[in-house]
């Protein structure tokens, strides 16, 4: 039984002549409880527009132009925005990239971690800064009573992640989506939080929806791997199969872009071209321009997932 | 000439810190940004600085262009201090350095077309004007770029190709000595291998001298032969590229090895960390760990 299922999401932007530009275009993927699931694709790719349309974020002009979301039995797109509210931080919380901008730089901590607890628990201030405090130490701030006191600007960046992901987890969520956590950090703390959603996923049972532009960092933590270009799935499976025998040109290609501290030296494989652009979709396959293994009916026509449910791959010629 | 092209002698970079009370009442505290840094680059070298934020790595490139000046030290062009040389304002030395930026949009004047950027860089190299747009093309096509990009703005291109035309420019004044800092950092991984095979390629073909600040240690490893790895504003490492990356001896060194991610040959079966990731885990920020270091 999933979590959480995505059946044909499409998230369009409302363009000048009312006409919609679509970037997410028929998503589908689910996922089961106490999961972790790695979305990979570059910018552009819509990756982050769907779990924002997932969580009912979306901002005008954006808005998901179809397709469900299935919670608990019911589809999130349609649900009122009291329900909405209540899922969004007990159910299914957020963290994003910037963990500077994600505080507000005049509120504690310690405020900003409670006022979550209270919106969704009946507590008292008390049990409140109680459950906050847990939540810090949880995510390995030190010294956490003293710490709620602190206001954002006091943290380093590397902690300011730490405590939005304790904010995240104080509510007991049962889904975690982290829409690229460390890119705005350096390398050693990006593993270091790598590590700590691991440990939380292992620890607490939380389902984790892990986004980024790199599949090695994902790969290190996640079971799946969700693998998105130009607002389609193109190829997803279970992670040893998506690094060890990638079916999909893009997927290949992708993998195979990113440099290595081992082995030869040498050029490395590029992509070339560009992803494509908002509007200017190919009718086919999106990666087709791009793609050395392109022929006759790729361009035209937009080939469907094939496969079984839990290895599935949208390519003319597979490998 | 046989000396190297670039040296520093003992610079030292610091910043004043703390607010305006505190300056005034003299209780001013300085940030050291780079602490009695030498180090000598020779002509040809493709030389890689790694280093996380605040280890000075940008603050070198500063220097090194003359953006910044030291505190105390010297920057050396071809055995002449910088310092003298830059009495001359738009002397011929700015020739000689030439720049690539991380932010390739705040790099380039959104108001002015791709080939205007590039012959109003070639007029300050004293290019006739005749043969300034002939030029123009030519780097274009130099850094893999068509000729229908000249008429272009910046905001009609996409992030690798304004990092291109930013590579043409620094091109276009036939420098000595080109400084990139965290030229990819801010590209997807699929453009970025463009832009490291593009810079592989003119090291090699115009036997430039490159310095390459990134924090990413697998494109380091690709594209240079000298590696300096950078903490708190001190070399803690250098030497030969694949020799430290191998075998690097500092445990900085090694710290910032075991971050790279490594896909499914990184998993770690729960309870398992990473050896070396566990320490860094351990301390709670950056600061506390080099404290303990």
């Amino acid at each position: 039984m999933s979590l959480l299922s995505i059946e044909g999401l499409r998230v369009g932007f409302r363009g000048a002549n009312g006409g919609v530009i679509e970037a997410v275009r028929g998503v589908d993927f689910a996922i089961a409880p106490g999961e972790a699931v790695g979305i990979v694709g570059e910018s552009g790719s819509g990756k982050s527009l769907s779990m924002l349309a997932v969580m009912r974020l979306l901002a005008s002009p954006a808005r998901a132009t179809g397709g469900r979301v299935i919670f608990d039995g019911a589809d999130l797109l349609q649900v009122g925005e009291a329900r909405m509210r209540a899922v969004r931080g007990r159910d299914i919380a957020m963290v994003f990239q910037d963990p500077q901008s994600s505080l507000n730089p005049a509120l504690t901590i310690g405020r900003q971690i409670t006022d979550v607890v209270r919106a969704h628990q009946q507590v008292s201030a008390g049990q409140a800064r109680r459950i906050a405090a847990e939540a810090l130490e949880r995510v390995g701030i030190r010294d956490a009573a003293r710490r709620l006191d602190a206001y954002p600007h006091e943290f380093s960046g590397g902690m300011r992640q730490r405590a939005l992901i304790a904010m995240a987890i104080a509510c007991q969520p049962r889904l975690l989506i982290a829409d690229e956590p460390t890119t705005a950090l350096d390398v050693t703390v990006q593993a270091q939080i790598v590590d700590l959603i691991a440990e939380l996923r292992r620890d607490l049972g939380i389902a984790v929806i892990f986004i980024s532009h790199n599949l090695q960092l994902v790969s290190e933590i996640v079971d799946r791997v969700v693998v998105m270009y130009g607002g389609k799935v193109v190829e997803d499976g279970p992670v040893e199969a998506i690094e060890l025998a990638p079916r999909h040109p893009y997927t290949r290609l992708l993998r195979a872009c990113v440099p290595s501290l081992v082995g030869p030296v040498g050029p490395l494989v590029a992509i070339e071209g560009a992803p494509p652009r908002l509007g200017r979709m190919p009718a086919g396959c999106p990666f087709s321009p791009r793609c050395p293994r392109a022929v006759e009916p790729c361009a035209s026509e937009m080939p469907e997932m094939v496969g079984e449910a839990s290895r599935r791959v949208a390519c003319w010629r597979p490998q | 000439m046989t000396g190297p092209l670039l040296s520093l002698r003992n610079v030292t970079k610091s910043f004043p810190q703390g607010g305006l009370v505190d300056r005034l009442l003299g209780r001013e505290t300085r940030f050291v940004a780079l602490d009695d840094v030498s180090l000598e680059i020779a002509r040809g070298d493709v030389v890689g600085i790694v280093g996380e934020s605040g280890s000075g790595k940008s603050t070198l490139a500063n220097l090194a262009v003359g953006l910044a000046r030291p505190s105390s030290g010297e920057v050396l062009l071809d055995g002449e201090p910088l310092s003298a040389l830059m009495r001359d304002h738009g002397g011929p030395w700015r020739r000689r350095i030439q720049m690539v930026f991380q932010d390739s949009s705040s790099a380039l004047n959104p108001r002015k077309t791709i080939g205007r950027c590039l012959t109003e860089t070639l007029a300050l190299r004293g290019v006739p004007r005749v043969e300034r747009g002939q030029e123009a093309l030519a780097l274009l096509t130099l850094v893999g770029l068509g000729p229908e990009m000249a008429p272009r703005l910046p905001h009609e291109l996409s992030g690798g190709q304004r990092q291109r035309v930013g590579l043409a420019r620094a091109l276009a004044m036939q420098p000595d000595l080109l400084i990139a800092d965290e030229p990819v950092s801010s590209l997807d991984v699929s453009l970025q291998a463009q832009v490291i095979n593009l810079l592989s390629r003119l090291t090699r073909e115009l036997g430039l001298t490159l310095l390459f600040i990134s924090h990413d240690l697998a494109l380091v490893r690709t594209l240079c032969t000298r590696i300096i790895v950078m903490r708190k504003g001190e070399i803690v490492e250098q030497g030969a590229c694949l020799d430290v990356l191998d075998q690097p001896t500092h445990p900085y060194t090694k710290l910032l090895i075991a971050a790279v991610p490594k896909g499914i040959a990184g998993r770690r079966s729960p309870g398992q960390p990473d050896a070396m990731r566990a320490a860094a885990a351990t301390s709670q920020t950056r600061d506390e760990f080099h404290g303990a270091a």
